[in-house]
């Protein structure tokens, strides 16, 4: 990625998460009703990323080396694995496949 | 109360998720590299965004091919909840507006679970919260550069899976916040909605999508 491009992706995410840390710092009175769905976004997006990185541009699960290896962290997570061993277990996951199969 | 808690006492509780969030950096920092972002932006990242899984969220977007408004948007996004966080420790924090919501950047789903574990109930514990923020602010910084200094050294990305990483790290992320039935739904609601709308719209729409159905389902 060039450096421009890569510094934009930085002062912009930067700068939305500070806008956020400070916001709710100072409007303590948002009454809970709006900032309680907030506690929505955040298992939805992980959802959909992982939804669209398993699949291609006509929305159909696209199989390559990545849903084993997604199924296996998600089995470590549910075995409450830490986050470091689920990602380096993951990608163990697709590498070895890539090595034996040439996938 | 635990007002009178020494800083050398929050320290200590608090290493443990220093080890993990050093971990998490490294990590983040070796899979940036490997998306091809030069390393000093990596940096940079971690200087000023102190975000785990928003971070992670936008170097994934990046590494598919999305585009850098779409991995802003979703690295944002994740960040909502901060509204949600800093006024719930508000009024633990000293000084005026400008101090506080200074003082709020240091608020991360670790140090804010430290200090509402350290306070009275609905009132989190203010120097908990900067304390245990500063000092994981300190170790994911670190974490960040040693990875991204290591990054280079591992060769292909694709060849050792790193491509593999990102979905199996949102998973990672994903698992542990699926407790009660309201995160399910808004999970299952996230995955429906990007997916229809994929292959009409778009890249960033169908995140923004999930996004909304995702406020609209919590609750």
């Amino acid at each position: 990625m060039a450096g421009t491009l890569a510094l934009a992706l930085v002062l912009g995410l930067a700068s939305l998460s500070f806008v956020m840390r400070a916001t709710g710092s100072l409007l303590p009175n948002l009454p809970p009703a709006i900032t309680a769905r907030t506690s929505g976004l955040a298992p939805a997006l992980l959802a959909a990323l992982v939804a669209i990185q398993l699949t291609g541009t006509n929305g159909l699960l696209h199989l390559d080396v990545k849903v084993p290896a997604v199924l296996f962290a998600a089995l470590l997570a549910a075995l409450r694995a830490p986050f470091i061993v689920c990602v380096i277990a993951g990608a163990l996951v697709a590498a070895l496949l890539r090595a034996v199969f040439h996938l | 109360m635990n007002d009178r808690r020494s800083a050398r006492a929050i320290l200590l509780t608090a290493a443990p998720i220093a080890a993990a969030v050093f971990v998490f950096g490294m990590s983040f920092g070796v899979l940036a590299v490997a998306a091809r972002l030069p390393a000093w932006s990596v940096m940079l990242m971690s200087v000023l965004v102190f975000a785990g899984s928003a971070q992670f969220a936008a170097i994934g977007v990046v590494a598919a091919g999305g585009s850098v408004l779409t991995a802003i948007f979703a690295g944002a996004l994740l960040n909502l909840r901060f509204v949600a966080t800093g006024i719930a420790v508000a009024r633990s924090l000293p000084g005026g507006r400008l101090l506080r919501s200074l003082l709020a950047q240091l608020s991360i789903d670790e140090s804010y679970a430290m200090s509402v574990r350290a306070g009275a109930p609905g009132r989190p514990h203010g120097r908990t919260l900067l304390l245990t923020g500063a000092f994981l602010y300190t170790v994911w910084v670190i974490g960040t550069g040693i990875g991204a200094l290591l990054g280079p050294v591992l060769g292909d990305p694709k060849r050792l899976g790193l491509d593999a990483a990102f979905p199996a790290g949102f998973v990672a992320l994903l698992w542990p916040m699926l407790s009660g039935r309201h995160a399910v739904r808004c999970a299952i609601g996230g995955v429906v909605a990007a997916l229809a709308l994929a292959p009409f719209t778009p890249p960033g729409v169908p995140l923004a999508g999930a996004a909304l159905v995702g406020l609209w389902l919590a609750r």
